[in-house]
């Protein structure tokens, strides 16, 4: 349908203010690009970026794009790896930058928080509190809340140390696709048991809802005691992975690793020296010091189950923060050298060693191109295997990009469905729409697009991301 | 290939190393001023360039504001070297000035770098 520019600006200015409404095509073309490797097409292209404040302006904008049967993208910062942050269609995106109030009530438990509030900052405002923000991702500085609750997702983090944000979000204020707006939740740090909404909002990407508020516990931040381990080969830390969870050991809040060519890269990008193998490090988390102290002592005895070279508690902040930062270096060099295509694989834990071997062998064996790298690095423990292709030059052409991505994708999917996963921290719609029919099955996905349209007849939210897009 | 074309493709180059991870536009002094509009961030400049040299985007008022209102302050740039791909942002900024700058002394408006 033909938008007019002129009078869809006009409109939009009434509901949000002039200032606030941007039709010119630099400002569209820079909230349409997002993390994939490949430009913006025409059809990504948005009519119009709008800045609302609150609720009230969402629900008026939404009846709006409603009554012109206008699509509109939800925007928190387009940090997303499988394309969540792009448009789909002509539309307006609704930027949720300027919600960002914060009000913090240690008195009942809990903390409201805007959905455009960056993760980073939110974490340093909650510091004065003692609080755990129970959200990691490796895009902290710019990552919104609304994002993430949005995805539910915990990122870095071991959902079975930690669980996943949604487990920790006590209501919210929601705007429907056709602009009602709804409160759910409690005021109780004690959730609702039976039939409640809040949990089919949470992690809900943008189809059923536009996140506009937020209400979440204050968890008391844990002690840490930090270890590192060092290995010859990544099979023994797979191994150290699935024993881990066989024998039933408490799991790190963190337990991260690095392959044996992304340990040299990222040790050496932080000055330390090049270790002999593989690297595996975990952050072990108790409520308190004594019993951190002991968890973290059972742990290294535990560790002991796949040889390491050596492995030892790291009590030293700045070295701690070397090898830490390693793992995150180690990826920031990776993308520098070159393009990257990355995969996302939770698979049962008992199969984690058998899949990671069959993702290694599909990304060297790759049809889309020939003579690309394997790199491996990422949250084992969780479990994930990110196991990404590389090229090391930046110089590949538009569909060749979309060739290699796509293969990456379809493939290590299958292993998800071989092996019993499905993912667990990017998301499950845009790029990964059609794996959601190949796991669940053609029932599953019409129960969903059943559930959106009765919610959103006109498909006004994020439109594209449930039908698929690559 | 001309010195005007080499110079082009030199530049697009250099913004194909940005990921679009944004983790430059929290500390850009007009992004902040704007309130968070992302055009107005170190990310959304170096995408605009990309699209003008390339001819997908016209230049008018609006690009040029957007490109010349950059303070050149390099606060994107330890970011980036921090966190990012590295890259010089401010000269690859100034670079994209230097080739708008002739078709605007020229008076030209709204056409294609």
């Amino acid at each position: 349908m033909a938008v007019d520019a002129k009078k869809l600006q006009k409109d939009l200015a009434k509901i949000v203010g002039k200032e606030y409404v941007f039709t010119d095509r630099p400002t569209s073309l820079a909230y349409a690009k997002d993390t994939m490797p490949w430009d913006v097409e025409k059809h990504n292209m948005p009519h119009a970026v709008v800045r609302p404040v609150n609720s009230h302006e969402i629900s008026l904008i939404l009846q709006y794009a409603n009554q012109k049967k206008i699509p509109v993208h939800i925007h928190g910062s387009a940090t997303s790896l499988v394309g969540l942050g792009r448009p789909k269609a002509h539309c307006i995106v609704l930027d949720t930058g300027r919600m960002k109030t914060l009000e913090v009530f240690p008195e009942r438990g809990y903390f409201e928080v805007g959905p455009g509030y960056h993760i980073g900052k939110l974490r340093k405002a909650l510091a004065p509190y003692n609080a755990l923000l129970p959200a990691f991702p490796g895009s902290e500085l710019i990552a919104t809340i609304g994002g993430f609750v949005s995805v539910n997702t915990s990122a870095h983090a071991v959902d079975a140390a930690l669980f996943k944000p949604g487990d920790y979000v006590l209501g919210m204020e929601v705007v429907l696709p056709t602009g009602e707006i709804l409160q759910t939740g409690t005021e109780s740090t004690r959730k609702p048991a039976g039939i409640e909404v809040t949990k089919f909002f949470v992690g809900s990407e943008g189809l059923w809802c536009v996140i506009t508020k937020i209400r979440m516990r204050l968890i008391p931040l844990p002690y840490l005691k930090n270890i590192v381990a060092y290995y010859k080969r990544t099979d023994d830390i797979l191994n150290t992975v699935m024993a881990m969870y066989k024998q039933g050991m408490p799991t790190p809040m963190f337990f991260e690793y690095l392959d044996e060519k992304s340990s040299k890269i990222g040790f050496e990008a932080v000055g330390l020296k090049a270790p002999p193998g593989a690297v595996a490090m975990m952050a072990i988390h108790s409520s308190t010091q004594a019993g951190c102290d002991e968890k973290a002592k059972n742990f290294l005895e535990f560790l002991e189950v796949g040889n390491p070279i050596e492995s030892k508690i790291v009590t030293d902040k700045k070295e701690w923060d070397q090898i830490w930062s390693s793992r995150a270096e180690a990826g920031n060099y990776i993308y520098r050298l070159g393009s990257t295509f990355g995969s996302e694989i939770t698979v049962r834990t008992d199969k984690l060693k058998e899949a990671f071997h069959e993702a290694r062998d599909i990304i060297l064996n790759l049809d889309s191109y020939q003579g690309n790298e394997f790199f491996s690095f990422g949250h084992i423990g969780a479990p994930t295997i990110h196991a990404y292709a590389f090229i090391p030059t930046k110089d590949i052409p538009n569909e060749v990009k979309i060739a290699v991505a796509q293969e990456v994708r379809g493939k290590t999917e299958d292993l998800n469905i071989k092996y019993g996963g499905c993912g667990g921290e990017w998301g499950l719609t845009a790029q990964r729409a059609p794996f959601l029919k190949k796991k669940y099955g053609q029932t599953y996905y019409d129960l969903l697009v059943k559930l959106k349209k009765t919610l959103d007849p006109n498909n006004i939210l994020n439109r594209g991301n449930l039908e698929g897009w690559m | 290939m001309s010195q005007k074309e080499a110079a082009k493709e030199m530049l697009l180059e250099e913004i194909a190393k940005c990921r679009a991870c944004r983790f430059c536009v929290d500390v850009c002094p007009t992004y902040q001023a704007s309130d968070g509009v992302e055009s107005m961030s170190a990310y959304g400049r170096l995408q605009i360039l990309k699209y003008l040299i390339r001819g997908t985007l016209i230049f008018d008022d609006a690009l040029a504001y957007l490109l010349y209102s950059c303070l050149q302050c390099r606060r994107c740039e330890v970011t980036c070297q921090s966190k990012g791909q590295n890259l010089d942002i401010c000269r690859i900024i100034q670079s994209g000035r230097h080739l708008l700058s002739q078709n605007l002394v020229e008076g030209r408006k709204s056409e294609r770098i």
